[in-house]
């Protein structure tokens, strides 16, 4: 098994937000977690990427044939984790570039190879930025630095592109986008789809479903899932909301 | 020993002790040491300072045995080596340096509003021991880098230096204080700008846990004249920094940025006080502190401006990052505007390091101490990026990395 969550019980600040959530991943498969606002999405994706505001109560997750829990915040995305963050947080003064050959080349170290060098890593993040319609100046930009919702989310997929995660988690990535930008993003992490990664799509609407095609979608509710299948969930909650599932 | 004590006993070796306007103003300075209660709480010149240290010592000095040396690079740079304040005498088209005159003692001193609490620029005025006076003739532009060394353990430098930048002149000024022994220097800069002249002064300060620097500016400027000062603290041992600001003539801009980087259990004290006192003048402050350990800094801030300065331009912030809990940063920005017509502003930002941030670093792949160096330096970067003097960069940068370097 690629991610196996077991069990998983999660608070913060006294509120259990996660309860006996279960869920299984292999090499190549895409999933959908669909959920109402508060239903513990979000808690799901950075207890993932190990954020470590919560406390775990109980459960294990699996991932790789390590256990997470052993692995702090950077050995995880080392390791292949990758979060698409919901609201990319704005650092300035951080060039983009430096912090990506960084980050590429620390990922390269734990996996004993080779680092990147200057020149191949500027042809790298010029020929991906060009494929998802990123304009080569704002590559000399701060980290999210005055972007737009639209560009923020962009640069997302294109940080996805370079460091080739295992598994994607896209936290609401949607959210915010017009058609076209929503079309570009989805674009993009349709082409790194592969038969060796996986990919956790977080959305409240069908919408990005029609563009990433998931082989399994989950309705999570309170913190549980309370129901898995394929699309045709999707369809369901587009037309009844989630009402029916509480 | 006693302020008092500590004069009676060395008065001989003091400059212009002879003279009787200055033997009688130093007698009222002396009045005022023994009857001040030290109130901390209402004189913020002197919070968060350890009095004793500077109150309570032994008076030392000694004139050093070589003289400074002066070099001319032939390309208007000039690089001095000030040994416990002094300066040799130079003249030539461009530039004049003579020691210390009778005549500048009241350029400072004179000004009341300043000397009635600053007990650190009293003290300057009562020991002085040392000290040059450099003028940058008309129309002339060029570099002067100084080194500022102390000789000797136990010292007490009390120096005095006049800056004149004659109409139309403009000047890059770089200090370096980097001393190692146990000592204590007290400096005042005053500081002239005629008319359209420049002055850029940067001060770089890395002394040693056991040397305590005491640096006071008073800068005035005239008609399109410009004075920016940035100072680069990187010392380990106290520091204070005070810069008083007098825009006297219409178009004049004072420019001031502080950066400081402390740990362990030091202590950086910040103050300026600008007056606007003419119309269409501009100043800018700009103060950084990262904070580490228990280190302790203030940033006393006051902006004056006279009904007169209309069309004038304030801008006052200071911004600190606090690496642990035990560290403090005391910002008060003021502002006093006397005039309708005015365009001021002050801020003040001071936490800990933005842990959103860090997360979205580390969930890059980078561990938790390189997204905490990266997010310091960035803090300060666009301060760094406005060096435009590549050799004060490369000091800079290389000063910050050892700095980072014991961040844990």
């Amino acid at each position: 098994m690629f991610l196996e969550i077991k069990d998983l019980s999660v608070k913060i600040e006294n509120k259990n937000i996660l309860k006996s959530l279960n869920l299984n991943i292999n090499k190549g498969e895409v999933h959908a977690i669909m959920g109402p606002n508060g239903s513990g999405k979000s808690t799901l994706a950075n207890v993932l990427a190990g954020k470590e505001d919560y406390e775990i109560l109980n459960g294990k997750i699996n991932f790789k044939d390590n256990d997470l829990f052993d692995l702090n915040i950077e050995e995880r995305a080392q390791e292949g984790m990758f979060l698409a963050f919901q609201y990319p947080v704005e650092i300035p003064g951080v060039n983009i570039t430096p912090f990506l050959h960084s980050a590429i080349n620390s990922k390269r170290k734990r996996m004993n190879e080779d680092e990147i060098d200057n020149l191949s890593f500027a042809k790298l993040l010029k020929s991906r930025a060009s494929d998802l319609g990123i304009n080569i100046d704002m590559l000399k930009r701060s980290v999210n630095t005055g972007f737009s919702g639209g560009e923020k989310k962009r640069y997302e997929i294109l940080q996805m592109s370079i460091l080739n995660p295992d598994l994607a988690i896209l936290d609401e990535t949607d959210s915010g986008l017009d058609i076209d930008a929503l079309k570009i993003v989805t674009d993009g992490v349709n082409k790194l789809k592969t038969k060796n990664n996986s990919f956790l799509i977080i959305t409240h609407y069908q919408k990005l479903l029609d563009y990433i095609k998931p082989d399994y979608v989950h309705v999570m509710v309170n913190g549980s899932i309370v129901k898995s299948g394929g699309s045709e969930i999707a369809a369901e909650i587009e037309k009844d909301g989630f009402q029916k599932f509480q | 020993m006693n302020i008092q004590d500590n004069y009676q006993k060395n008065k001989k070796n003091i400059f212009f002790s002879e003279n009787n306007d200055v033997k009688s103003h130093r007698e009222k300075l002396i009045d005022i040491f023994e009857n001040d209660k030290f109130d901390k709480k209402n004189n913020e010149s002197i919070k968060n300072i350890n009095l004793k240290n500077f109150l309570d010592f032994k008076y030392r000095y000694l004139a050093p045995e070589e003289t400074s040396l002066i070099s001319n690079n032939n390309d208007n740079n000039y690089s001095i080596v000030s040994v416990n304040g002094q300066c040799s005498s130079f003249k030539d088209d461009k530039i004049e340096i003579t020691k210390i005159l009778e005549e500048d003692y009241n350029d400072f001193s004179e000004n009341n509003t300043i000397e009635k609490n600053e007990h650190f620029v009293n003290l300057n005025s009562l020991f002085l021991n040392c000290g040059f006076k450099i003028v940058i003739k008309k129309n002339n532009n060029i570099k002067i880098k100084i080194s500022n060394i102390v000789t000797d353990d136990d010292l007490t430098i009390f120096q005095k230096n006049n800056f004149i930048c004659e109409e139309g002149s403009s000047l890059n000024l770089i200090e370096e204080y980097e001393n190692k022994n146990n000592s204590t220097s007290n400096i005042l800069n005053v500081i002239k700008l005629e008319k359209n002249s420049q002055l850029n002064h940067f001060l770089i300060q890395d002394n040693s846990p056991s040397h305590n620097l005491i640096v006071t500016s008073h800068s005035s400027c005239k008609k399109d004249s410009t004075y920016t000062q940035k100072v680069y603290n990187f010392s380990e041992g106290y520091v204070r920094n005070f810069h008083f600001s007098e825009l006297i003539e219409i178009n004049s801009e004072v420019d001031l940025q502080g950066i400081f980087f402390l740990k362990d259990n030091n202590t950086s004290n910040n103050k300026t006080f600008v007056k606007h006192l003419a119309e269409n003048c501009k100043s800018n402050q700009v103060y950084k502190g990262i904070l580490n350990d228990r280190s302790k800094a203030t940033y006393f801030s006051n902006t004056h401006v006279d009904q007169v300065a209309q069309k004038t331009e304030g801008y006052q912030l200071s911004k600190g990052i606090l690496l642990s809990d035990n560290a403090s940063f005391f910002s008060k920005p003021e502002l006093k505007i006397y005039a309708d017509d005015v365009k001021c502003s002050h801020g003040s930002t001071i936490g800990p390091i933005d842990e959103n941030a860090i997360f979205y670093l580390r969930s890059r792949g980078m561990s938790k101490i390189a997204a905490t160096k990266i997010l310091i330096s960035s803090f300060i970067n666009e301060e760094l990026n406005s060096i435009s003097d590549d050799q004060m960069a490369e000091i800079i940068q290389k000063k910050l990395v050892r700095y980072l370097s014991k961040v844990k």
